[in-house]
């Protein structure tokens, strides 16, 4: 059985977020939701500051304390390390979002999409209203663009009361493919593969340079690895002074 | 005329049920949980600083009946009936305030068919329910005046677990070293005990006040005794209060004790500090009050509002900060204002309450002693 994980090479990412974006179509994440998100910094004082960008998402622990606190195992491990969410099982007491350290689940506090069921046309007698355009092409299941694709293993909506979060594109894995913030990541930063696989990408990463992973006194093991650092500054040699 | 002010308090009683129902039906069913003052950094607030209020007073109104029926001390047997009642009142509430707060409440039944026994919060389910069939066992066996000192023992040990059990479940989170699970498990059956013998002074006075039923010297003696047990109960809770202030907002340097360093300025924190505990335990202090009914009264009135005030800034204080990408473009603390619905929660939680209690005064004799 495999172990899923992904290694995110900091000197390649760029910060486009096409991850994120990537992440919204291909899971229909509403408004308010980020499976895929990111930290940013600033360090220094000005004129001497520096932005640091940090791409986020589920970390797929493997000793994940939202799976040990949910009551009804609605989040659970799946056997290739995957942290899922099955919204049938969830009774909506948010102590997953309470127990996460890393604050990547996100509740749905109302029905999703509220922009595509709004019955108000943008010009009046001139445009067809989000609701009517929702409707026409898919049934008002969601908003128009909505992937049916990710319904494979979740709702293709979430609905309100539940909570959801980053699933490594588990319905895209199921058909031998990738995530799909992996696959429209423009600079290769992202990199996914199985860690039961010696030989794969991933471990090859792993092997090669100094991984971190997020808040690891915690003791989570997260399956999302951090490698190198994007930073081009050269700096002229000195010992500082008084 | 007594007959109008009973319609009346049923008509509000049944209107606070009302605004519940109606909060229902807007979160669960229209709305949705917009209607509350949660988002996804402040994901716990008033609805569960509201559980919490009300399952540990109850736990500790089980800690109260156990004097008589535990520990076999008499005199307290003319408060074992309306305690035990009391308890049941009391966790509907909680229950009420809990079922207000879950996203998909139908979906518990996954807690028989799915459970998770690694999770503080299935045991906390599995306790309350037991806790709350052996409540029901308790009181009929003494509505018989048939106390049961088996059934007694088995409600404490619940009790205990209970409270304590909560500890653990807000203390579970590494990542939030504010909620400290061992002070925890220590703190609420502590506090609980406190905010029973708070609704026991309370319920009872106001008892013999609207029933018109005198004190007599023995239950004045009775009540002057449980004011001086409930003022070194204050007395304790404030020394544990003063600690948690040191240690999290003095001594401690992680990151995460920032909410609760933040908190301390708040007006909850305030609230629960000096009206909670400081006013009422000069009052209990003074001895005149003390033995006076209105001293009674007003210092367990006043430890009641400071509890609820320190359970909600307990709540905010591991939340209040957000942290990793929920941070962005966030202001350093999130601040939290109760929305109306939130208050409707609390409402509807007491209205539940005193609705049960109040049939509960007219119909089954709470103030008849067993033998």
């Amino acid at each position: 059985m495999p172990k899923y994980a992904m290694v995110i090479d900091l000197q390649r990412c760029v910060g486009c977020g096409a991850c994120s974006i990537a992440c919204r179509n291909e899971n229909n994440v509403a408004e308010g939701i980020y499976w895929s998100s990111k930290i940013t910094q600033t360090s220094g004082t000005f004129p001497n500051v520096r932005f640091h960008y940090l791409p986020t998402l589920c970390n797929h622990c493997s000793d994940a304390p939202c799976v040990t606190g949910c009551p009804t195992k609605a989040m659970h491990k799946m056997d290739n390390g995957i942290t899922m969410h099955d919204p049938d099982k969830c009774i909506g007491c948010r102590y997953c979002q309470y127990n996460c350290p890393y604050e990547v689940i996100y509740f749905n506090w109302q029905d999703p999409h509220k922009f595509w069921r709004d019955p108000q046309p943008v010009i009046e007698g001139g445009t067809s209203s989000p609701k009517e355009m929702a409707q026409k092409v898919n049934n008002g299941n969601g908003a128009p663009y909505s992937n049916p694709a990710r319904g494979k293993t979740l709702p293709e909506n979430r609905p309100k009361g539940v909570v959801e979060k980053c699933t490594f594109c588990d319905h895209r894995i199921k058909d031998g493919e990738i995530p799909y913030c992996v696959e429209a990541c423009p600079a290769d930063a992202r990199i996914f593969g199985d860690l039961d696989k010696p030989d794969s990408k991933v471990n090859r990463l792993l092997g090669k340079f100094k991984p971190f992973r997020l808040k690891e006194r915690l003791g989570t093991e997260p399956n999302v690895y951090y490698i190198r650092s994007y930073n081009p500054a050269n700096y002229e040699r000195t010992k500082g002074g008084i | 005329m007594k007959a109008i002010k009973i319609q009346l308090w049923y008509g509000l009683l049944g209107l606070g049920i009302l605004l519940g129902l109606l909060t229902a039906y807007r979160v669960l069913v229209s709305t949705g949980f917009v209607l509350y003052a949660k988002t996804d950094i402040l994901v716990w607030t008033m609805p569960i600083a509201a559980y919490v209020f009300f399952s540990l007073t109850s736990s500790g109104l089980a800690f109260v009946s156990s004097i008589p029926v535990v520990f076999g001390i008499k005199r307290y047997q003319p408060l074992e009936k309306r305690t035990a009642f009391l308890e049941i009142a009391v966790l509907f509430a909680a229950f009420t305030c809990l079922l207000l707060h879950l996203g998909s409440p139908w979906n518990v039944v996954y807690y028989l068919f799915s459970p998770n026994l690694a999770s503080p919060l299935w045991w906390l389910g599995l306790l309350y329910g037991l806790y709350l069939i052996v409540l029901l066992l308790s009181f009929r066996k003494i509505h018989k005046a048939q106390v049961s000192r088996g059934l007694g023992i088995f409600t404490l040990i619940i009790a205990i677990a209970t409270s304590t059990a909560l500890g653990w479940l807000f203390g579970l989170p590494d990542a939030r070293p504010a909620y400290n699970a061992n002070f925890l498990a220590m703190y609420f059956p502590l506090t609980g005990f406190g905010s029973a013998l708070a609704a026991v002074l309370l319920f009872s006075l106001a008892y013999h006040h609207f029933a018109k039923n005198p004190l007599s010297e023995g239950e004045k003696n009775l009540y002057d005794d449980l004011g001086r047990l409930f003022g070194y109960v204050m007395a304790l809770t404030l020394v544990f209060f003063i600690w948690r202030t040191i240690v999290g907002g003095a001594s401690a340097t992680a990151v995460e004790f920032a909410g609760f360093r933040h908190m301390l300025s708040s007006g909850w924190y305030h609230l629960a500090l000096w009206v909670g505990l400081v006013i009422p335990l000069l009052l209990l202090a003074m001895s005149s009050v003390r033995q006076a009914t209105w001293g009674k009264v007003v210092s367990a009135a006043l430890f009641l509002v400071g509890m609820f005030a320190g359970r909600l800034e307990m709540v905010l204080s591991g939340l209040v900060m957000p942290t990793g990408p929920k941070a962005e473009g966030q202001p350093p603390f999130a601040s939290y204002w109760p929305t109306i619905w939130e208050v409707f929660v609390f409402a509807s939680a007491l209205a539940v309450l005193l609705f049960i209690y109040t049939l509960g005064e007219r119909n089954l004799k709470l103030s008849e002693v067993s033998e």
